[in-house]
């Protein structure tokens, strides 16, 4: 759509040229000096005279030009403008060279695109070459880092999961933060649709490779046109297009191998008897059990026939047992290997693009896999001088291998708590530990490998994202666009649980089946009119229309138990139908938008917005909402008193302000319900299940920006620095309310919430020519600040995530560790109560008193700087990418690891090294407190758990090398490309967990960010690829 | 001209599609939930409701087992050992717990849920059939009685332990909610007051109550939960009476062999002994026996059991048998540890109240006010000591009949109240220690600052 609107933009411009008679005819040819394929559409300009043309599909050009004086100036979308002298030559061919930081850009904006100079709302423009063959399953991952003030967390290094984004912060508690995803000018999709494990991520189902360009509408001005939507942010993704002129086909093939970033030290075998030992004469003496009474721990844990003996297969008391570590089985190499396939091309009057994708990705933990084929047709066809019709239609099959949800004894990597002197292998049976007919008592907590042997659960989602579009040309400057769309989700989630995997599905006696389908749909129209003019110094567009949106989820479920055998897996042969259900929910949309942009004399521009919205989800006595935006540009280089000063080659001053709205509230928040799954005993009940609240309503943003844009030297080094104030009111909330009253929330629309920040973006062309070195940087800011909620909210691990007045959103609220008593090894706290004066109790209370400690906010799980660098370099046919991403100021909450597992020896759970230095009467300089078996003493929520989470990454790093055309051109090659490639290479972090890029699945419950539960970490990838064009 | 008039037709289309929109299109009802002005309607409404109340009553943390377990794991001493992860259920077992306690949360939330539903039900008796309204009235009743008897039990001092009527027991609430206003923020009423209220519900239900209602509250299933609660105000002799009725009604017999009390799913396809007075179902599709969560174990050698392993029987506890008796080797020990054997069975009925209680109960009251009603005491505890294959005992004492009701109801949720009413003790703790009582849960006392924390937890 952008390259068919630049076509008809220059087109037109091409038109009004060609009138003027002229002299010296110069032909030539432009090409790129990239690949050295043919330009077309690149422009052709006599210097100083509005005498030009543009290159037709082959590249060709044809000019006639005054004298041999004149000079030729060269330009292209996205290229270096090339200035050539005429002098005695007739044939002048031109290599532009790419320039993907022109500020003649064109950017996608909703219902249509703009010029990067005439921008005046903030939007951020990722191209598909920062995104392309990254090795990861979706597009967000790739973003990762790319755009300032857009934070992407991507929580857990399993495969197809959810991933937090961010855009300018947290604009929200109870309804989604997530930005509003918009392919091809559709929404889609892109909400959980799991019924297993955490939530997955839609987006899996879209290529990577598919796509053209990412714009990210960060500021009310951008975002305003999609109104109640927009309040996070909105990702508009375009894929690509075909072009005329020579069919270009391209194959790419990469293969590599993925492993987990990071192991955590635990205890071996020698340390874990020792420290229990300890730890169980400790809790005896506590007690006052004598250490040979039968009923005491020490016996338990040491004792013949006790807990180590037990664990062990009997080796522990006659001393010839062995290590294993536990965590090592969690993980795998994960080979990983994707196969593209695109083609693009046509003529002036119909183009194409079609692409063919294979990528297949083994986890780093054991039993996870995602493999993803797609396929997508994107035509445009020009039927009539005024009627252009197209369509894209993107297809994909999506094979999840998933894994169970962090919390579950099932989640391979809580095999790291098991006792490392229980075998893998039971030496009995030869098989994984614990299976039958080994004990299935063994090892200590259920061993995860048996779900992965003898269990499966596997998601296949079928994906059709269609639209279609007709657009008219009333005139040149007036046309009119509908746009209609699909986003189809088939998804099968399917599980079968063998009888082996009793200890953790006690349901699966003679085995378990579980079989859900999820039929998301999803349609969407556009309706919208353009009206184009340039009135002298005076440029206009005006957009104004509608759109319409109807989704609808249905899922049916059915569980089976009382198989034959394991041989049958299908609930065809279940003997009992053990559960099901089929549920349905629906929202709609219908809204109406308008936009006027002005210009005047290319040095001031002037925008107003605005949409009303209606939704489904809205109360009945608010189910409209207006959301207006204005925005203003100065173009001060246009200025005379600028126009000299030689190295400010472009400034523009921006600012705007405006409304929008967030309406991911659920749909049907607003109701008084009763829900009919109160059964008993077989027989059918109902309950009271929500309490009303007839006027709810969206969320509402107010946002104001101020940017300045620049750029110094002819434009080789730009950027942008802006300072955002998102103030958003009308929160939504599960307003707690007393538990006596029958419910324990209520919706209701309260509580305010600011979000401001810095970002600040620089591009530079350090050294240009046959050695080339550019550098893209950017770094943000974002401070959140709850500014009033009714009550403060906990959720999160063990509550100690809290939304509270003051405080950044999902603020750590705990008890406050003081470190360990070095008299006794109790744990201290700071008791942090305020004194009849008004100061704080700092003194300190053990364990025992720990009611009696006031918590206090400890940490931050925003960050508040995030950033990335981009260095690409290249010098004749090697080009070499490195790419830095980081955060910092943010606090990673480790108790649902650390409460179990660094927690000196409560629970018999293997311990992290650390541990081995708690308190004994001879190391009493420590912070870690006496180990008291299965006694509390600083296992309790503190800050004792709460760590740093910066981080800074090596995100990705490839080398590449074009093998010369001179070559190529042999084996008749377009163009072929080796390259190496690694992402994650290396981590530098102080975080003691697996990975600082975390966010367990199991706890997110929007706001509440940052917890570890034994959630695995990124994989880092290493692989090698070869492109080919012809 | 032409290209004009074909560019009004196209503009009319076009403004016919941008126009296109309708209001009702936003009007979506949910699917599986129906609007509340709509869900007390008929008759069937209401009783549908009932059910929900049952399934309320059900839930893992009031009678599908938490409030057995709580009241076991707080009443541990020696005899019970923990293994567990569930930092809730370690708190109370160490009796060091938090005001943020999730068993104390969830107890009081699920159960203020059930009561709600309950006071739905009363609302809209109007609408029922004459002839089913006043046993729907019992059974809601019974719901609700039992809940503010077991909550002021578990969150308030024990019954005669200072004063009843000023020491703060949990807020009685006996009409729907509506509406969220200031008025929901409630005071804590009096232990007094809480007592008086699930008396008059039971009593009212009983009188209202059939005598078999399958797997539904009946008469006597009243009648055994007024016992307790007459037992536990140390008044003998209506606990005697009422244990009294529920045996000379015939309607239930004891088992024959103590082990047919368990396993309700795996030997007795899902149906209650013939000794149940009441319990609550579990079957396949619903329903979750957190006894059998946190005491039981999957047994190889016994397909369909299951458990977290989490609470052990100590060497202690079992050597308080006598030789020959069946339910000391009522255990088993699969490995390291050893279980009881009443709550392996995954789909287990979670037992509330079983006939031999009600033998126990009145053995008791008769032997401390020195009556005979029913039966002497020496002939009722005789009665449960023949079953577990023990010699007739020739005389009792009121500790031998403590001790027997002890082990005959050993890991079944009556433990704690046993140990409060007799004013004994948990290891060093007296009865009436406030680290015997679970806090008003914190998320509550945030949201309603009339709560009144308990002692001990501020």
């Amino acid at each position: 759509m952008k390259k068919a609107l630049l076509f008809t933009f220059f087109g037109v411009f091409g038109m009004c040229l060609s009138l003027f008679a002229q002299d010296i005819r110069i032909t030539g040819k432009v090409t790129s000096a990239e690949d050295e394929s043919n330009l077309a559409g690149a422009t052709v300009v006599e210097k100083g005279s509005t005498n030009g043309t543009q290159t037709d599909s082959e590249g060709k050009y044809s000019l006639s030009v005054k004298s041999s004086a004149s000079v030729l100036i060269f330009s292209f979308v996205g290229t270096l403008t090339k200035e050539i002298p005429v002098g005695s030559q007739s044939v002048i061919n031109a290599q532009l060279s790419a320039d993907t930081r022109s500020l003649e850009e064109v950017v996608v904006t909703g219902f249509g695109s703009q010029i990067k100079r005439d921008l005046t709302g903030n939007i951020a423009q990722i191209k598909s070459k920062d995104i392309e063959n990254m090795p990861v399953a979706s597009v967000d991952a790739a973003l990762q880092g790319r755009a300032a003030g857009v934070y992407i967390n991507s929580g857990s290094g399993k495969l197809g999961e959810a991933p937090i984004i961010r855009v300018r912060g947290s604009s929200s508690i109870s309804a989604s933060s997530q930005p509003l995803y918009v392919v091809d000018g559709m929404p889609i999709i892109s909400g959980d649709q799991s019924n297993y494990g955490s939530a997955m991520n839609p987006l899996t189902d879209i290529n990577p490779n598919d796509i053209e360009s990412i714009e990210i509408l960060k500021d009310a001005s951008a975002g305003a046109i999609y109104g109640s939507r927009a309040a996070n942010g909105v990702i508009l993704i375009t894929t690509k297009r075909g072009g005329a002129g020579k069919t270009k086909m391209s194959l790419n093939y990469q293969a590599g191998v993925a492993e987990a970033t990071k192991r955590v030290k635990f205890l071996n075998a020698e340390q874990y008897v020792d420290f229990y030992t300890k730890a169980a004469a400790t809790r005896d003496r506590i007690s006052g059990y004598e250490t040979d009474d039968p009923d005491s721990y020490t016996q338990y844990m040491i004792g013949e026939g006790g807990f180590l003996d037990y664990q062990s297969f009997d080796t522990f008391t006659n001393g010839t047992y062995k290590n294993y570590s536990w965590q090592d089985e969690a993980f795998q190499k994960g080979p990983m290997q994707q196969v593209d396939f695109q083609m693009n091309g046509g003529n002036e009057k119909t183009k194409f693009f079609i692409s063919g994708q294979y990528y297949d990705q083994k986890g780093t933990l054991i039993g996870n896999s995602l493999n993803r084929m797609s396929a997508r047709l994107n035509v445009d066809h020009q039927a009539y001088k005024w009627l252009t019709v197209g369509m894209s239609m993107g297809l994909s099959r999506t094979d999840n291998r998933r894994l169970p949800g962090d919390n579950q004894f099932s989640n391979p990597l809580q095999a790291a708590a098991l006792v490392p002197l229980t075998p893998i292998t039971d030496p009995n049976t030869g098989l994984p530990t614990g299976t039958p007919p080994g004990d299935v008592g063994l090892p200590l907590y259920y061993n995860p490998r048996i779900s992965i042997d003898y269990s499966k659960f596997q998601q296949i989602g079928f994906r059709n994202l269609t639209n279609a579009y007709a657009q008219i040309n009333f005139s040149k400057d007036f046309r009119f666009r509908s746009e209609i769309g699909i986003d189809l989700l088939n998804q099968n989630e399917e599980g079968y649980y063998q009888t082996q995997t009793l200890r953790n599905v006690s349901t699966a006696v003679n085995g378990q089946g579980d079989n859900y389908g999820s039929f998301v749909t999803n349609y969407n129209t556009n309706n919208f009119l353009t009206y184009d003019k340039l009135f002298d110094v005076h440029s206009i567009n005006l957009t104004a229309g509608m759109t319409y949106q109807e989704s609808q989820r249905k899922v049916n479920w059915i569980q089976g138990t009382q198989f034959p055998s394991d041989l049958y897996q299908k609930i065809a042969s279940a003997a009992t139908k053990s559960d099901g259900t089929s549920t349905e929910t629906n929202f709609r949309f219908l809204s109406y938008f308008l936009r006027a942009n002005y210009k005047f004399a290319d040095k001031y521009l002037l925008s107003v917005s605005g949409r009303v919205d209606g939704s489904s989800r809205f109360g009945v006595n608010s189910r409209y909402g207006f959301f207006p935006a204005a925005s203003a540009g100065w173009v001060i280089t246009e200025e005379n008193f600028l126009k000299q000063v030689d190295i400010l080659s472009f400034l523009k001053l921006r600012a705007s302000y405006g409304l929008t709205g967030n309406s991911e509230i659920g749909d049907f928040p607003q109701l008084g319900l009763y829900s009919g799954d109160a059964g008993y005993a077989g027989a059918a009940g109902q309950r009271p299940s929500q309490i009303a609240n007839p006027d709810l309503k969206w969320e509402l943003t107010h946002q104001t920006d101020i940017g300045i844009d620049f750029g110094i030297l002819n434009n080789r080094i730009n950027g942008e620095i802006d300072y955002y104030v998102k103030k958003t009111s009308g929160l939504l909330l599960n307003v707690q309310v007393p538990a006596t009253s029958g419910f324990s929330t209520q919706v209701k629309n309260v509580g305010k919430m600011n979000n401001k920040g810095w970002e600040l973006v620089i591009n530079s062309q350090n050294i240009v020519g046959a050695f080339k070195w550019n550098t893209s940087f950017n770094i943000s800011t974002n401070k959140n600040k709850v500014v009033s909620v009714p009550e403060v909210i906990q959720g999160g691990q063990s509550s100690m995530s809290r939304v509270m007045e003051g405080q950044p959103v999902g603020v750590f609220y705990t008890v406050e560790y003081a470190g360990v008593d070095p008299a006794n090894g109790d744990a201290l706290f700071y008791k942090n109560t305020e004194n009849p004066d008004g100061t704080i109790d700092r003194s300190t209370v053990n364990n025992a008193n720990y009611n009696q400690a006031q918590r206090v906010a400890a940490g931050n799980p925003n960050p508040k700087f995030q950033g990335g660098i981009s260095n690409d370099i290249s010098y004749k046919g090697f080009d070499f990418n490195i790419f830095f991403n980081g955060v910092t100021g943010n606090k990673i909450n480790f108790f649902g690891v650390g409460q179990y597992s660094s927690a000196n020896g409560i629970y018999e759970d293997n311990q992290t090294v650390d541990q081995l230095n708690s308190w004994t009467p001879t190391n009493t300089n420590t912070d870690v407190p006496e180990a008291r078996f299965y006694r509390g003493n600083g296992n309790q929520a503190s800050t004792r758990y709460i760590y740093d989470g910066a981080f800074l990454r090596l995100r990705s790093m490839t080398l590449g090398y074009t093998i010369p055309k001179s070559i190529t051109s042999k084996i008749k090659l377009e163009r072929l490309r080796v390259y190496v490639s690694a992402m994650n290479l290396a981590t530098f972090t102080k975080y003691k967990g697996w990975d600082p890029e975390v966010n367990s699945g199991y706890i997110n419950s929007g706001w509440a960010t940052g917890n570890d539960f034994y959630t695995p970490p990124q994989p880092r990838t290493i692989l090698a690829g070869i492109n080919l064009s012809f | 001209m032409k290209y004009i008039k074909k560019n009004s037709y196209l503009l009319l289309f076009a403004t016919i599609l941008l126009t296109a929109g309708c209001d009702s299109k936003l009007d979506v009802l949910p699917t599986q939930s129906i609007d509340e002005n709509v869900a007390l309607g008929t008759s069937k409404d209401v009783e549908v409701t009932l059910i929900g109340c049952y399934d309320g009553l059900q839930d893992a943390d009031l009678y599908g087992g938490g409030i057995q377990v709580t009241s076991e794991l707080l009443a541990a001493g020696t005899e019970l050992l923990f293994g567990g992860t569930y930092s809730n259920l370690l708190e109370l077992y160490n009796k060091t717990i938090t005001t943020s306690n999730t068993t104390a949360l969830s107890t009081w939330t699920d159960s203020y849920n059930t009561i709600n539903r309950v006071n739905n039900v009363l609302s809209a008796l109007s609408v029922v059939d004459e002839e089913k309204r006043s046993r729907i009235e019992g059974e809601a009743l019974f719901i609700r009685g039992s809940l503010y008897f077991e909550l002021v039990r578990l969150y308030g001092k024990t019954w005669g332990d200072g004063n009843n009527a000023t020491n703060p027991g949990v807020p009685l609430i006996l009409t729907p909610t509506r509406v969220i206003t200031e008025e929901n923020q409630v005071a804590r009423n009096s232990v007094a007051e809480v007592y008086a209220q699930a008396i008059a519900d039971l009593i009212k239900a009983k009188a209202q109550l059939p005598l078999s209602n399958g797997n539904y509250a009946t008469k006597h299933a009243a009648t055994a939960q007024l016992s307790r609660i007459y037992l536990m105000q140390e008044n003998y002799a209506a606990a005697r009476d009422a244990a009294n009725e529920v045996i000379l009604s015939g309607d239930y017999d004891l088992e024959a062999q103590f082990s047919a009390n368990f396993f309700t799913f795996l030997t007795n396809g899902g149906a209650n002994p013939e000794e149940y007075i009441y319990s609550m179902i579990v079957t396949q599709q619903d329903g979750v026996n957190a006894m059998n969560t946190y005491f039981g174990t999957t047994v190889s050698s016994i397909p369909g059991t299951s458990g977290r392993s989490d609470i052990r029987i100590s060497t202690a506890h079992r050597a308080l048998y006598e030789t020959g008796d069946v339910r000391g080797t009522f255990f088993i020990t699969p490995s390291n540890n050893t279980f009881t054997r009443k709550h392996l069975d995954t789909f287990g009925n979670a037992l509330v109240f079983r006939l031999a209680e009600m033998y126990l109960t009145r053995a008791e009251a008769n032997f401390r006010l020195g009556t005979v009603v029913g039966a002497t005491p020496l002939v009722d505890i005789n009665v449960i000591r023949t079953r577990a294959g023990l010699a007739a005992a020739t005389t009792v004492t009121l500790p031998s009949i403590l001790k027997e009701r002890h082990l005959e109801l050993a890991f079944e949720g009556q433990n704690l109240h046993d140990i409060k009413r007799t004013r004994g003790s948990v290891g060093t703790y007296a009865y009436n220690s406030p680290k015997l009582i679970l806090p008003i849960p914190q998320r509550e006392t945030d949201v309603n600052p009339k709560l009144v924390q308990n002692e001990g937890y501020n």
